[in-house]
């Protein structure tokens, strides 16, 4: 069949090891205690990296579509964005002819950040042992070697996963960011993880919704908690669905590809916040205090939020424009 | 996951093309009355000629039987050739009635129908809600009781889309008395020019009378006219509404991101305006509704309700559009236009066909199974 989006049986199988993978290494859970930064090592051994390089740079094989795949899974278990970091950094590397750095970011050696530019300098998150930065900026992505850079500590937003400033180094600027299909890939493996975000974000809230008893019954019996969760639901089944779409036209290089990223970032990080929200909402009380998960959603969205930025979509032609009348 | 046409595919959407080009009526359709029939049959008359009526029909009963991929080409065309909306007066035949007859009507049912609704030769409406029974359908109290070869039915329907100008309904009535909730109903074929039957075109808020209220006094309809089993109509309506949610809603979605670009010509934002953030978010909407439209369209569903989100996101996102729209137009919009009308015609979106709210309670229960609601 030439038109089919069903997940097929190799998507699958990834998603599954995948699921047990980050079940056993990345539980929700590990977020109440500590906000240490997350070890990219099982990530590395599970071939994430890698998965959608081909065989010749000593690649899985697979594409970006079994990659975004993947990183929505990430998003899901608020994976650090050190993920998409090393994704694409590695990929920089090739593409500027620095196969020892790729290797060492393939193999772990070289932990790779994510960071973005404000108005004060560079932003940095989860910088821990992090000698290289993805850095996002208006004019694009680079990889910014962090050897120059003088990293100091902040306190996150509600006091949660480790955010450092840091001085941009000079040589940032007279380097030209990495070309535009590596800024795609970036921005599609964020909305994948903000997807994550926003499907776990969903989860919880449901589960929740049907323990939690006021009145005598479950809360998720009564309509305002079900139009909340519906809400959510809609959220989740949009954004996937505008992923894949995305993820097909990065990969089969289809001229609306860069409309479809676009369309995908204009959703993404709202969809996120928006579910992220509604489940504080959701949970009452405990949702508000930091001994429950929901809060971790929400501050998690905003970090990816700030790391996922696309073209203005309406600088660009519209796959189902009106034809030319004659 | 592949969205890759073939080399046939590609010589289709050209054959579409041309022949939508050379065939799409110039003039705008009338919104009401005999001149909204002649319109939409002429229309359907003229796609019938062309060998494109009916394309997800079955071969055998007169349809093209396109696969999903050749359907979302056709009107991936028929969208951007602005060819006559889909939701017209023919739409209740084309996407309820005739499906609903080749899945579960007789074979003299279907020799007789089916060909007039494909031909553009009749026109069908729809006997569902009653002034009691809006979003809690199954509590309808319309009846028919059998009288030798004879159901006489008495009652009242309401809300019913161009019944004025219809030559058969879809009539949905208790048969079984005394039966309860979804037992006991039939689904009827009604021929409109039975005597007993009275029609009363209701003006709705666009300033337009397409739907009506219909009074039956002792209406005689053959018992041949019953649509698969006496007392099993419920189920033979959930044949249809199944049906809709794969097909018939695929223009109309995607006829959104047509209207979606319209708004933005008309509009002409300036970069970074609030104009301009909202038109990128409906244009974003407008892409993700089409993915979840070839998504539902190209992948097994994981619950049958599953189209019920597509849904939803189509109502709520038509009426945004229309919103801005009018929001755009400023003080133009209070004058009678497209937009305008449109815009007063959106209204219904989260109403007709089960409302929001309805549609919300559905996913969460259905989809997420979350406990149902205390019943009083």
């Amino acid at each position: 069949m030439t038109f089919d989006l069903t997940i097929s049986d190799d998507q699958r199988q990834i998603l599954d090891a995948a699921k047990i993978m980050l079940g056993r290494n990345y539980p929700q859970s590990r977020l109440r205690d500590s906000n240490a930064c997350d070890s990219m090592t099982p990530l590395v051994e599970f071939g994430a990296f890698v998965l959608a390089l081909p065989d010749t740079q000593d690649g899985a094989g697979f594409s970006v579509v079994e990659e975004a795949l993947l990183h929505a899974a990430f998003g899901r278990h608020l994976v650090s964005p050190s993920s998409m970091a090393a994704a694409i950094g590695l990929r920089i590397a090739l593409a500027t002819g620095r196969d020892d750095l790729a290797n060492a970011i393939g193999t772990g050696e070289i932990k790779v950040c994510a960071g973005t530019e404000t108005g004060a300098g560079m932003l940095l998150f989860e910088p821990d042992g992090a000698a290289q930065a993805i850095l996002r900026r208006a004019d694009g992505i680079r990889l910014v070697d962090l050897a120059e850079a003088d990293i100091i500590p902040q306190t996150a937003m509600g006091h949660g996963r480790p955010v450092a400033r840091a001085t941009t180094p000079a040589a940032v600027s007279n380097n030209a960011p990495a070309g535009e299909d590596l800024n795609l890939i970036a921005t599609l493996l964020t909305c994948a993880q903000l997807l994550g975000v926003a499907t776990g974000a969903r989860d919880l809230a449901v589960d929740y919704a049907g323990i939690r008893e006021q009145f005598g019954r479950p809360i998720g019996s009564f309509q305002a908690i079900k139009h909340h969760c519906a809400n959510m639901a809609i959220g989740v089944d949009m954004l996937s669905a505008q992923l894949d779409m995305a993820a097909i036209a990065l990969r089969d290089r289809r001229e609306d590809a860069a409309f479809q990223i676009a369309a995908l970032v204009r959703l993404a990080p709202k969809i996120a916040l928006s579910n992220a929200r509604l489940g504080i909402q959701i949970h009452g009380g405990i949702g508000f205090s930091a001994e429950a998960d929901a809060q971790l959603y929400i501050k998690h969205a905003h970090v990816l939020g700030a790391l996922a930025q696309g073209k203005d979509l309406l600088s660009l032609p519209a796959p189902l424009a009106p034809l030319e009348e004659n | 996951m592949q969205l890759d046409p073939t080399a046939d595919d590609l010589i289709f959407r050209e054959s579409a093309r041309v022949w939508l080009a050379e065939n799409v009526p110039a003039s705008d359709a009338p919104h009401e009355g005999q001149p909204a029939r002649k319109y939409a049959t002429d229309w359907v008359a003229r796609c019938h000629s062309g060998g494109w009526s009916g394309l997800a029909w079955p071969e055998a009963h007169g349809g093209r039987g396109l696969s999903a991929a050749r359907l979302i080409i056709w009107y991936e065309e028929y969208v951007r050739a602005r060819a006559p909306s889909a939701l017209d007066c023919t739409f209740v035949a084309l996407n309820h009635a005739g499906p609903t007859l080749i899945a579960c009507g007789t074979d003299e049912q279907k020799a007789f129908h089916l060909s007039r609704i494909l031909e553009g030769r009749s026109i069908w409406c729809q006997g569902f809600s009653e002034p009691g029974s809006g979003s809690d359908l199954a509590s309808l109290a319309t009846v028919g009781k059998v009288d030798g070869e004879h159901l006489v039915v008495n009652g009242q329907k309401i809300w019913s889309s161009y019944a004025d100008i219809a030559d058969y309904q879809e009539l949905l009535i208790r048969t079984e008395q005394g039966s309860q909730r979804h037992r006991g109903l039939s689904w009827v074929i009604c021929d409109m020019s039975l005597p007993g039957i009275t029609v009363r075109p209701i003006r709705n808020m666009a300033g337009v009378s397409h739907f009506a209220e219909i009074f039956y006094d002792d209406v005689r309809i053959p018992l041949s006219d019953v649509v698969g089993k006496v007392n099993d109509g419920w189920n033979v309506a959930m044949t249809t509404l199944g049906f809709e949610r794969r097909t018939a809603a695929i223009a109309l979605q995607l006829e959104l991101s047509v209207k979606v670009e319209d708004l933005i010509t008309l509009a002409e934002p300036a970069t970074g305006t609030a104009t301009a953030h909202l038109l990128a978010d409906l244009r974003a909407e407008a892409a993700a509704l089409r993915a979840m439209t070839y998504r539902t369209l190209l992948r097994e569903p994981e619950t049958p309700f599953d189209g019920s989100m597509m849904r939803l996101v189509f109502a709520e996102l038509s009426q945004k559009i229309h919103r801005a729209a009018i929001d755009i137009l400023g003080p133009e919009a209070l004058v009678a236009g497209r937009w305008t009308h449109d815009y007063m015609e959106s209204y219904s979106e989260t109403i007709a066909g089960g409302t929001a709210e309805i549609q919300r309670n559905i996913i969460a229960e259905r989809i997420l199974g979350l406990p149902r609601e205390a019943r009083p």
